[in-house]
Order: C-alpha cells, then structure tokens, then sequence
C-alpha cells in the first residue's frame, strides 16, 4: 500500500473549556476520510431553560453569562427582541451607544483570537508566548487594541466580563463626558495601529483553500450591520429575524449535543468573512481604500482570510465608536420607560463570531415562558466539519499526522469557535491500521 | 509610573476572594492607595493583567491557589519557581501564569515582582470565604505592609 492509501485514525477526546465542550474524530481508510466530526456541547442550551419564569428586567444581566467574550452580543440581542415586542423606540443617545458598547466587544473579541489563538498558527508557534519572541511588537500591540475594546465595554457596562450596564430601554447609567472625551482620545491614536494591524494581518501567508459556501449576515442600509439589520445570505435571501425558522433549521446529530444549523439544508458560514463577504461596501471609506491595498478580493471564498477579516473590522469599529461618539452629550435620561407586554419576538445581532438569533415567548408580567438563542458557534458546525473535509483533501491526506492535525486545528479556529480554547489543547492518539 | 502596584485576584466564588480580601486587609491595616501605591482587586483579569505589570517598579500579586494542601497556607513563589507554562494560550483560559509568562516575553514584568499564592478549599459562586482564608488574607497583608514599610523606609 502507498502512503497515500494508508488508513489513519485521529482521535481527539474531549475538548474542554467553559464556553463549549466538544472533539474531533477522523478516520481516514484506503487514502479517503471515512469519517469527520466535530462533537460540540454548546452551554446556551442550559441558558434558555434558566431564561424560563425570569421577569425581563434579568434578562440582560442572565444573557450576558453565556459567554465571557461576548457577553455584549446576548444583551444587546436580547435588548432588540424585548423592546420591539414592547414598543420601545430607544432615544438617540441609547441607539448610538448600544453600537459603540458592541464596538468595544468587537474590537477586544477581535484582538485577542488575532494574536493569541490564530495568528501562531501561521509563524510556527504553538502559542502566543512563541509568537512573542518573534514578533514581540505585533502583540504588544494586539494586547494594546485589545485592552482598548475592554475599556469601551466598561465604559457602558461597568465592567468588561458579564457587564451590567445594559437595561431594557437602554442604559442604567451614561458616562461622563470627561470618561468620553479620555477614550476619543485613545480611540483616535489606536487608528494608526489598527491601520497597522490590517497590513500586517494582509500579509501573514495562508494556504489558499477556495471553497464554495454561502455566507449569511445581518444588513443594515446605512451602515456595517452590527447590532440591528435584516438577515442577509450571498443567494440573495434578505428576511426580517422572524422568519429564521422558515429558512434556517437546527437538528440534533447523534453525535453532538449541540444543534446542527442549515441554510435550506445546507452548511452556511456566519462571522467576520461572511459579515466582509456581504457587507464590505458599507465600510467607512478610509477602511475600503485600505482593504483595497491588502488586494483581498471580495467576496472571499477562502476561510484563512477570516484572520484579515477580523482586523478590517477592528478598524471599521474604531472609526464608528469615535464616529458616535463625536459631540457626545449626556443624555436627560439614558433609558426610556418598558411597559411589558405578552407575546413573542425575535431579535439578532452580529456577535463576534457571527449571526446571533433569539427568540423569547413572554407573558402578561413579563416574564419568559421559553427562550430560543441560536448562537454562532452551532451555526458554524456544520461548516466546519464541511471545511474539514474539503480542507483536509486539498491539504492532503497524505500529510504526516502532526501536520493534518495542525491543519484541522487551523481550520477550526479560522473560525474563532466558542471551543476555541479548546482546540489549542488539541490532543491526539493515532491508531494506525 | 506607579512605583508599587498591589494587586488582589479574585472572584465572588467561596475561597476564590482570597486576594480581594488579602487587599481589605491591607487597607484595614491602614495601607492607602496614594501616591506611589496602587491598590486594586482584579477580577479574572486575563490579558489584562500584562498592562498592570508594565508601569510600575514593584508589583505585588496576590491570587488564590490549589495545590492539594491545606487551605490558608501561604506561599511566596520566585521567578524561577514559575512553571515552564507549556500550554497553548487562549482567550477562555488565559490565566495568570499565562499572562505573566508572555509578560515575560514581552520585557513587561517589574523589577521586582512578589506573586504570592494562598491555598484555598471550594470556589463555589455565592458561598462566603473560610475562617481559614480570611486568617490568612490578614496574615499576609501584615506581613506586606511590614515589607512595604522596611523597603520604602530604606529607599
């Protein structure tokens, strides 16, 4: 038998990390993948139960804890939800800060997956402490970029991790002028080292791995779909968020405890490449005429380029937190008053990760009765196992184990997965056959 | 530039308050966040931390530890007693070993740098820190505060 017609079997078994819990089984029999999976067991499921009888004044305080990265995405998702159903119509001020608040959470989010989780990748390292010998500079100023978006995040929501600022109807409290204008100011000097990042991110070198897939995200018409907009595919598909259920399904797979998403039955991509793929005209135009100069063609069918991807939206979120923040002023109140009302609704946003979808059923007090939330990370698992398969077979299956595991743990974290953390402890036996 | 930063490391969970409460007793004992003294109680800073390392000459850092001894037990580690940290980095994990690790990198560590690690029991969200924490949160801020005193005293 040749080398390319080994048999080979790749166990990873548990991937275990707070924010999701899974692992990867490859089998490859005669020179082709007998099998692929990626298991994940996604916590928000227990979230939606917990969500069940809480009055929705707890409800952003109760999202937030599903994720310590993106706690923002679930309390500004679960914002939009309940106040449509009870007709708030948010004031200017409260509109224009709940996009800087996800900014914040954008850039952070954005920063910390570029240099501590993908980037190695790319140099040789394993982690970013080697990556800091070699390029010592690039993460002194991720780290920098990062802190920045942490900082924003407590500016509106006291703290960075599972912030409490957020309220139905807007914000309990609004920053100071003088916290406003000490941040415009690092906001503004961070722009050079975002410009920086771009350019540096555009030059890393990536395997080019063209694949078809169909992106989905939000769109807005008059900006960069962050926190509100229509759900938006690359076939044309533009629907309002409650009509998710008649175009997008979630089943169970024997082999994960988490949903599986398709797109009229098909795996999608959600996150910063599918967000770039649809959405790229409506970046600022100082951003365009320097993704312009990366020469990255839009739209990409290259996942690797999720890494670039993510650094044009740190760039796009500078510019629009200081774009709304410009003539800020303190508001006569930073939230309006809720009358709850019964009833169901739905909301999404665009979490770091991709397209967040909740729906919640509520009663006459106000309370949940039951709770949907589609988070990215199972929208994305069927993408990445599809990835997996056409990646590993341009890769070459022929590859030493050592390599095809590198490159599965690539693949899956182009796609900065809740089981990110997991995947940089990817740990393997080989049975040979 | 702070010349000493005192930083806790805690959550709200049982034991895990342990730095918090090692930095009330500092300031119970009459310590103050002044001048070339910065106190703070940090909570799972993760990277965070690197930034807090960079500006000052002397940091002192306290964090809650689990070593399968008994809880309350109070240890000093040295730089070279740090761990090789071999892990791979992450954005969910990134503990306080990693962060030092790639403050170390970076040349961001202080010139002197006291981590100071005290046992602890159960980390349970909600519960209220052991009798024996709490002892010896009080037992290490004298003990600071005395070091504190003698070093300032001579410089």
């Amino acid at each position: 038998m040749s080398e390319q017609r080994r048999s080979v079997a790749i166990h990873v078994p548990v991937l275990t990390r707070v924010e999701g819990e899974g692992a990867l089984d490859l089998r490859i029999e005669d020179g082709d993948i007998a099998e692929l999976r990626l298991r994940i067991f996604e916590p928000p499921r227990f979230f939606e139960k917990f969500l069940e009888g809480h009055h929705y004044t707890e409800i952003p305080d109760m999202v937030a804890r599903i994720c310590g990265i993106c706690p923002v995405a679930y309390q500004v998702t679960a914002a939009q939800a309940l106040e449509k159903l009870f007709g708030v119509e948010l004031n200017p001020w409260a509109r224009d800060m709940r996009r800087v608040f996800y900014c914040g959470e954008w850039i952070q989010s954005h920063s910390l997956h570029i240099h501590l989780l993908a980037a190695p990748d790319f140099f040789g390292c394993s982690n970013a402490i080697e990556l800091a010998r070699i390029a010592p500079d690039e993460v002194r100023r991720g780290l920098r970029i990062q802190a920045l978006g942490n900082e924003l995040m407590e500016l509106f929501g006291a703290r960075s991790v599972h912030p409490v600022g957020l309220r139905i109807g807007g914000f309990h409290g609004a920053p100071a002028l003088a916290r406003i204008d000490a941040i415009r100011d690092k906001l503004a000097a961070a722009l050079p080292e975002a410009e920086a990042l771009i350019r540096w991110a555009a030059g890393i070198a990536v395997p080019q791995d063209e694949q078809a897939f169909v992106s989905v995200a939000t769109r807005h018409p008059a900006d960069y779909a962050i926190e509100r907009g229509a759900i938006a595919a690359s076939d044309g598909l533009l629907i309002e968020a409650d009509d998710f259920d008649a175009h997008f399904a979630e089943r169970h797979e024997p082999h994960s405890t988490a949903l599986f998403s398709t797109y009229h039955g098909q795996p999608y991509l959600v996150g910063p490449l599918a967000r770039l793929n649809l959405n790229h005209h409506r970046l600022p135009e100082r951003v365009k005429a320097l993704l312009n100069e990366t020469g990255l063609v839009l739209p990409s069918r290259n996942l690797f380029h999720s890494l670039v991807a993510r650094a044009v939206e740190i760039l796009l979120a500078l510019h629009e937190a200081l774009r709304l923040l410009d003539g800020y002023r303190v508001p006569d109140s930073p939230w309006v008053p809720v009358t709850a009302r019964a009833g169901i609704t739905t909301g999404c946003t665009e979490a770091p990760r991709g397209l967040l979808w909740h729906r919640y059923e509520m009663d006459d007090d106000g309370r949940v009765v039951n709770a949907r939330i589609v988070p990215p990370t199972s929208q994305n698992q069927a993408r990445i196992e599809e990835d997996l398969r056409l990646s590993l077979l341009s890769f070459g299956l022929d590859q030493p184990d050592d390599a095809l595991r590198l490159h599965c743990e690539k693949v899956i974290r182009n796609y900065d997965p809740c089981i990110s953390c997991a995947t940089h402890f990817l740990r393997m036996n080989v049975d040979r056959a | 530039m702070s010349r000493v930063r005192i930083l806790g490391i805690g959550s709200p969970s049982g034991d895990d308050q342990v730095g918090w409460l090692a930095v009330d007793a500092l300031l119970a004992c009459g310590m103050q966040a002044k001048g070339e003294i910065v106190i703070e109680k940090l909570d799972r800073p993760g990277a965070g931390l690197i930034a807090r390392l960079d500006d000052a000459a002397w940091v002192i850092l306290i964090d809650a530890m689990q070593s399968g001894n008994q809880p309350g037990r109070v240890r000093r580690f040295d730089r070279k007693d740090w761990p090789t940290y071999s892990h791979g980095l992450s954005s969910h994990g990134f503990g306080v070993l990693g962060a030092l690790a790639l403050a170390r990198e970076l040349g961001s560590l202080p010139s002197r740098l006291d981590l100071y690690g005290i046992e602890i029991g159960s980390a349970n969200p909600g519960e209220q820190a052991g009798g024996e924490i709490l002892a010896a949160a009080q037992q290490l801020a004298r003990h600071i505060a005395a070091d504190l005193a003698a070093t300032l005293l001579q410089a």
